[in-house]
């Protein structure tokens, strides 16, 4: 249905602050595109920016090929989810769906039947009459998805739409986005803080910070290949481990904390600075002795399903985070021995904190 | 909170005087506008009604000689509600108009003009009465309904009302009218308008009371009895009382005076159930 293209798309604001530095972004037709990074990161603003909310300062938004940078909101054929749902108070569900309609000018029986048809799809056929305020934030969601979808847009654009939802909720609100989107086919932009909801909604994840795209890329892809460390920081829960490392003279292993050496198969230059990472799931427990690190037990989260074990590593300075399946019974100040394999250890240069 | 029942009676001897001295006087002007003129002059004000209400309240409702004028209390009351009902509806639509451009339009001279607005409050009718009526007068409008209530609309203390409400109105909900293709008059009539339900019937109620209390513009404006608003009628009434040899007609000056006063209790009465209805079923 459409695609969108950002060419070196910029933003600055009045008083001179630079929330988005040009980025580059094409997003295929049917493409469900989520943009995640910590607040202030100006992923909303980039939202905004295809919206039409804000303006474009520099570089170009299409849509569909079709230069959008001067075209008023409502003339993009987008719709747009909102984190606090910006339903009319005023106004029924059933009239809060059809007002974009209205304005466009459809005709009475139109509106009836695409309302109807968005109210089925959503299961908020028993609540078209009731006002938003009656409705749970559940449904209140439902009708602001509504809104979106019974204009049929080339673009659904959703900021933070869970959010304002409680925990469970928000699971189902995921799950049910996602098989809207895929039976419907359009092309979606999703802006989240939460990178759960990013990993899991995703066909292609965009990690921002300070208004630079850091990687682009598939989830899978992010989380096995972190283009930096903020971005090997930021995706997965928990998150990654960073010990401060040096790379041996032999290039062949990593020295962490007091003299511990780690195999690496990376192509990196001996005696070299670097940061390590390595994810708390694929560090492993060992028999005693026979492991790499050893550390010691801090504090232990059991979460049923798996056990996070907080530990305090070499001399002190470093802690590592392990997780493991199921249920394991430590004490505080336990000694255990972990591994890890060559492969999934992370090489970030120290200085850039790119990833080698 | 425990509340003893001591308190709870002194409570209640408190509010119910309070109530009595408020309402005494009013109950004694009705009583008194009863009674036959010859009766009050030679016994004074009277505490319990008397026969003549209909035959007293007729005559100056129907009867222009009652009020010694060319007009009856009936054309009066007429004006005034011309008066009370421009002045709260013109000030709710400019208030709201100029407070919409104010908070939504962004032009460079929002601030400073609304505090040139705001600045208005230090200047009341009173001050600036005399180049008013010059200009009322210039523009021939003198003896109009239109030269009543014209220079009267503009109203600071709405603007800076309804200024403060749409401050707080959130900004989603633009956002989501303009995606819906609602350009800035469609936003302000569907959304905005239907959202200050409540803030509107608070203003009416407050400016139409103020605009019937209207009394030193419409007297200066009006020389034409036809336009006498009811509370210029009640001077004229009262001042007509000392005039020529006949026995003063205090009990119509008292019926004049109690009609002018039903229309404002019945529009607080009435809207006042809206406006609680609204404050309690709150639409944000």
């Amino acid at each position: 249905m459409a695609t969108v293209t950002l060419n070196q798309a910029e933003k600055t604001y009045p008083n001179g602050y630079k929330a988005i530095h040009g980025i580059d972004l094409a997003i295929k037709d049917g493409e469900f595109t989520v943009l995640v990074g910590p607040s202030g990161c100006g992923k909303s603003t980039l939202l905004r920016m295809i919206a039409g909310l804000e303006s474009i300062s520099a570089g170009e938004i299409s849509i569909d090929d079709k230069v959008v940078n001067k075209v008023a909101p409502a003339d993009r054929d987008i719709a747009m989810v909102f984190q606090n749902y910006a339903l009319y108070p005023h106004m029924n569900n059933f009239d809060n769906m059809a007002y974009g309609l209205r304005n466009r000018g459809y005709s009475k029986t139109d509106i009836e039947s695409k309302v109807r048809e968005a109210a089925r799809i959503l299961q908020l056929e028993d609540h078209l009459e009731r006002k938003p305020r009656q409705l749970s934030g559940g449904q209140r969601q439902r009708v602001a998805m509504g809104r979106a979808i019974v204009r049929q847009p080339k673009v659904f654009l959703f900021d933070e739409p869970l959010s304002n939802l409680d925990a469970k909720l928000r699971v189902d609100m995921r799950l049910e986005i996602k098989n809207l989107q895929q039976r419907l086919g359009i092309t979606s932009v999703y802006v989240t803080h939460d990178q759960v909801e990013a990993m899991t909604l995703a066909d292609r994840l965009i990690v921002m910070n300070g208004g630079v795209a850091e990687q682009i890329g598939t989830p899978i892809d992010i989380y096995e290949k972190p283009a930096t460390k903020f971005v090997a920081g930021f995706i997965g829960s928990p998150a990654m481990n960073f010990l401060t490392a040096k790379v041996s003279d032999d290039c062949k292993h990593v020295i962490v904390g007091d003299g511990v050496m780690l195999d690496i198969d990376h192509d990196v230059a001996g005696g070299q600075a670097v940061t390590a990472g390595i994810r708390p799931e694929h560090l492993s427990l060992a028999n005693n002795g026979d492991g790499h690190i050893n550390a010691v037990v801090r504090m232990v989260e059991s979460l049923g399903a798996e056990t996070l074990v907080y530990l305090d590593f070499g001399s002190g300075a470093d802690n590592v985070t392990l997780r493991l399946q199921g249920t394991h019974q430590f004490a505080k100040n336990d000694a255990l021995s972990l591994t890890v394999q060559a492969d999934k250890i992370h090489l970030f240069d120290i200085e850039t904190g790119k990833r080698i | 909170m425990y509340q003893s029942k001591w308190r709870i009676f002194t409570n209640h001897t408190i509010l119910i005087l309070g109530a009595l001295f408020m309402i005494m006087p009013v109950w004694i002007a009705f009583a008194s506008s009863t009674h036959t003129r010859e009766f009050i002059f030679q016994n004074g004000l009277q505490f319990w009604p008397g026969g003549h209400m209909i035959e007293n309240y007729g005559a100056i409702l129907f009867d222009p000689a009652a009020t010694k004028g060319r007009v009856t209390a009936l054309e009066m009351l007429f004006n005034s509600m011309v008066l009370g009902l421009g002045f709260a509806i013109g000030k709710v639509i400019i208030s709201m108009m100029a407070a919409y451009a104010i908070v939504y339009f962004r032009f460079k001279l929002a601030v400073p003009l609304f505090w040139v607005i705001f600045s208005t409050l230090l200047l009341p009718l009173e001050v600036r009465i005399v180049p008013s009526y010059e200009v009322v007068a210039n523009l021939g409008l003198l003896n109009s309904y239109t030269g009543l209530i014209l220079p009267l609309i503009a109203s600071a203390t709405g603007t800076f009302f309804f200024r403060q409400f749409y401050r707080s109105v959130p900004d989603e909900l633009l956002e989501a009218a303009r995606l819906d293709g609602a350009g800035p008059v469609r936003f302000f009539i569907d959304i905005l308008v239907p959202l200050s339900v409540t803030m509107i019937a608070a203003i009416f109620i407050i400016m139409f009371v103020v605009g019937w209390n209207q009394y030193l513009w419409p007297l200066l404006m009006t020389t034409d009895d036809q336009l006498y608003t009811i509370v210029i009628g009640i001077k004229q009434v009262y001042n007509s009382l000392y005039e020529g040899g006949q026995i003063p007609q205090f009990p119509k000056a008292f019926a004049l005076t109690i009609m002018a006063t039903i229309p404002p209790v019945l529009v607080v009465v009435i809207f006042q159930r809206m406006f609680i209805k609204g404050l309690v079923e709150t639409e944000k």
